[in-house]
């Protein structure tokens, strides 16, 4: 193991950093404009009018308003709400149970069942939304084959209960990832370790919840990590199918974050948001890779 | 392996299960290939593909290129310039390069809501609310990960071979593209087709920069179709989604081993 011992690479070291050039022109904008969102969130900065050209340092006052204005506080439990039940509760449970079933089963029905998961993951963010608004809509499919049949008049299900719509369209389309992680796990739990349990007499419940749960715990980590993040900073499909809407009901602040900066041009708020919401994802983040460290 | 009583069972509530989650596809395919489409869930009377005909003719078509040259031009900005940098990050000792590409990555977990402001300010100023500054845009912001994955996929290139070819004469240039690139094919195909799907997928940041009908790509124009209110061609939306969903479906299980060995590869190496 020397270092630095590869002449092709030493008497080419120009060559070499020539070539990481645009890459660390585009990561250093990437730094920039991150710092940059930092700066404007201490600032009255507007999207359009006269403070996008003469804004000020306002300090601190972004950040109270996050406290004492309604909006950011209803906005966090929402997400909140929506990150438990879709990305936790919903995407990881339910994908690890179907990859804890599905490695029991004959390979037909596996990939079946896969590709079936796969095409709500597969499928873009917008086009889930429209299909998702119209599976619910007042003559969709979930009224006319179990609501209407069952003798009950249309339920609008979009509008009268939009968080739980949001919440489980983003369960079906985001399961597909929590699964296939879930399965690589499962796939490097040894088979003798499992084996052995059973000769000892472990049901199959405590196979699962004994043996193969804490050997994949750092995949779970790493699964709820990732999850965790992506769901807490979902955008699209919320926006698309409900803008938010109705009234508040689903502004988690991805949404809230779009609604202040775009389409009230309060940038200089807007960037207090996310500034926050990196302070929450950092937060998180730390919790998680802990579980994933700490060897037990 | 498994005991055999339950699997009966299982076989059907796995089977009930992939039928609720494909069923809300019934609705698209029923109307899009119902020319007489309503946007109600029934059997259609009709069928045909004067939808899909609607669907790639005029300002449609015109969504699907915008569509296609935002896709194809940030997966090869951003591997390109990812090849050329994740190579020497990856043979020479650079310190604390692997914590640094680590927290660029978490950096680029954050809300992407958040860097906005200041790329839309950046593009305004420099002319660059177009196709291109979206190009530019999304490489900026996918290239934290397609340079740890490139890293980790010239990693695993080993580097006798170059020294034999170095002793044999080659030069650099002919070091990496007869060896390193040939060897790191499906990493590369993966990493191109992730950056693809995703610019392909993309919606904000086309729906910030795009200020004109002609330069939306076709998420946007999905979204500004359907969130009109009044007369909604149905059919021409369904079908139009189909045609705007295919692509990215498509790339999947053209690659499929390949990808499943990439997501692996991301969920795990943490």
């Amino acid at each position: 193991m020397k270092n630095q011992a590869n002449p092709w690479l030493t008497g080419n070291l120009y060559v070499l950093v020539l070539g990481m050039l645009p890459a660390i022109v585009l990561i250093g904008a990437l730094l920039y404009f991150t710092a940059w969102a930092f700066a404007f969130s201490f600032t009255d900065l507007a999207l359009v009018g006269r403070k996008s050209v003469e804004w000020s340092w306002v300090g601190l006052e972004n950040f109270e308003r996050l406290f004492t204005r309604r909006g950011f506080l209803e906005s966090l439990w929402t997400t909140v709400i929506f990150v438990f039940f879709s990305a936790i509760v919903g995407q990881s449970v339910l994908g690890f149970l179907l990859a804890a079933t599905l490695r029991g089963t004959q390979s037909t029905i596996r990939s079946v069942v896969e590709v079936c998961i796969m095409l709500g993951w597969l499928l873009p963010d917008i086009v889930a939304a429209f299909l998702w608004s119209a599976t619910t809509s007042q003559t969709g499919l979930i009224n006319q084959l179990i609501v209407v049949p069952l003798g009950f008049p249309p339920i609008n299900f979009i509008n009268s209960y939009a968080l739980p719509v949001v919440t489980i369209a983003n369960i079906w389309k985001g399961t597909a990832w929590s699964y296939l992680l879930f399965s690589a796990a499962l796939d490097s739990v040894s088979r003798e370790v499992v084996e052995a349990a059973k000769v000892d007499g472990a049901t199959p419940f405590q196979r699962i919840w004994l043996v193969q749960l804490p050997i994949i715990r750092p995949h779970i980590a790493t699964n709820m990590l990732f999850i965790t993040i992506w769901t807490f900073t979902y955008f699209p499909l919320i926006f698309a199918m409900t803008g938010g809407g109705p009234g508040r009901q689903t502004e988690t602040l991805a949404v809230f974050l779009y609604n202040q900066s775009f389409s009230r041009g309060n940038l200089g708020f807007g960037s207090a948001i996310s500034v926050a919401m990196l302070l929450i994802v950092g937060v998180l983040s730390l919790f998680y890779l802990r579980l994933l460290r700490e060897p037990k | 392996m498994m005991d055999n009583q339950p699997s009966r069972l299982t076989a059907i509530a796995l089977a009930f299960m992939a039928v609720i989650w494909v069923s809300p596809f019934s609705w698209l395919i029923l109307n899009a290939f119902n020319p007489l489409s309503t946007g109600q869930l029934e059997i259609p009377r009709a069928f045909g593909f004067d939808n899909f005909g609607l669907a790639v003719s005029g300002n449609a078509g015109r969504q699907f290129f915008n569509s296609i040259i935002i896709a194809a031009g940030t997966a090869t900005l951003s591997v390109v310039v990812g090849i050329s940098a994740a190579y020497p990050l990856s043979r020479l000792r650079i310190p604390g390069r692997n914590a640094f590409l680590w927290t660029l990555v978490l950096l680029r977990m954050l809300p992407s809501a958040g860097v906005l402001v200041p790329l839309y300010f950046a593009a305004q100023r420099s002319g660059l609310l177009n196709q291109l500054g979206v190009i530019i845009a999304l490489t900026i912001l996918n290239l934290p990960f397609t340079l740890l994955l490139l890293k980790n996929f010239f990693d695993t290139v080993p580097i006798e071979l170059e020294e034999a070819a170095y002793v044999e004469g080659a030069s650099l240039f002919q070091i990496v593209t007869r060896i390193v690139l040939p060897m790191s094919r499906a990493g590369i195909a993966v990493v191109w087709f992730f950056s693809f799907t995703g610019a392909w997928n993309e919606f904000l940041l086309p729906l910030i920069f795009a200020r004109v009908q002609d330069a939306f790509p076709m998420s946007v124009g999905l979204y500004a179709a359907f969130g009109q209110q009044g007369a909604i061609n149905y059919g021409f939306l369904t079908a139009f989604s189909i045609l705007y969903a295919a692509p990215a479906i498509g790339v999947y299980f053209l690659l499929r081993r390949n990808m499943n060995t990439g997501f692996a590869g991301v969920g795990v190496k943490g």
